[in-house]
């Protein structure tokens, strides 16, 4: 991808996480009482539901490829060269997809693991 | 009016520095940089926008890890109250709790100046380009820049202190 296409996904990528990201926190002690936010029953019934399930998935999606791809860029500034800027593009989106895939796990199983 | 030597537009052109001549530019290397004398509130966002970023991936990656305790862990199956209860007891405690509060603050600070951050890169928020004229005054400034930028700060600590209030009132 394109430097200037990245940074359009940063600005994108941006702007939802500010909703998401609003509504999260909104979530953990605001509209629902900090410690009913944390229990087990309330966190079971978020993932359990379709459209909160789903909301955590884009929120877990949006704020790693917005934060990792920021790293990138902070890294790129931090120093230059083909080799340099090569093996950071690499290691980024390797973490970073290695972290989506550990956080989507965490989605799937308790959305749908048998409980105990 | 006098003919001689045309002006040298690199010279217009070049950032305002305190206190510093000529032959000093490009010469003070990461201690310059890192002299915040010579910094505007600008230039300040933007090395906040860069911690704070930092530090928010860095609480998210760990949030993440954190989180799958729901799950029993790396190598859980599915909902554990066990599980979910005893990573319960490793973080709401007063330092847990404190740290909450940081990521708040760091948080709303990031997500206040992005806003910012999109809104001049879209150019909605930035004043039309003029020569720069002695002595210099950052124009970007002149907008409602300047005011968003304490917006950023003022209500990121407006939130740290009210998700205080929830977690140890």
């Amino acid at each position: 991808m394109k430097e200037s296409s990245l940074m359009q996904l940063q600005y994108g990528t941006g702007m939802l996480a500010l909703v998401l990201v609003t509504l999260h926190l909104l979530m953990q002690g605001v509209l629902v009482p900090y410690g009913e936010a944390v229990s087990f029953q309330h966190v079971l019934s978020l993932y359990r539901n379709a459209i909160d399930g789903t909301l955590l998935e884009l929120l877990l999606v949006v704020v790693l490829a917005h934060g990792f791809n920021g790293l990138r860029v902070i890294l790129l500034e931090w120093r230059q060269g083909a080799a340099w800027e090569k093996g950071v593009d690499w290691s980024v989106l390797v973490v970073a997809l290695a972290t989506i895939a550990y956080g989507t796990r965490t989605v799937i199983l308790a959305a749908t693991g048998a409980q105990s | 009016m006098p003919r001689g030597k045309a002006p040298n537009v690199a010279d217009e052109l070049e950032a305002p520095r305190s206190g510093a001549g000529k032959e000093a530019a490009n010469r003070r290397g990461l201690a310059g940089q890192l002299n915040p004398v010579h910094l505007n509130i600008e230039r300040w966002a933007y090395t906040f926008q860069r911690i704070t970023g930092l530090a928010v991936l860095a609480y998210v990656v760990a949030h993440i890890g954190d989180t799958s305790f729901f799950v029993g862990g790396p190598f859980g199956e599915g909902p554990n109250s066990a599980s979910w209860a005893s990573d319960l007891s490793v973080t709401e405690n007063f330092l847990g709790h404190a740290v909450l509060v940081m990521v708040v603050l760091v948080v709303v600070y990031h997500g206040i100046n992005g806003a910012r951050l999109i809104l001049s890169e879209y150019g909605v928020i930035l004043p039309k380009p003029s020569r720069p004229e002695y002595p210099y005054a950052a124009k970007s400034l002149k907008t409602i820049q300047r005011h968003l930028i304490w917006v950023a700060i003022v209500g990121a600590v407006l939130a740290a202190l009210y998700s205080g209030g929830i977690l140890f009132g």
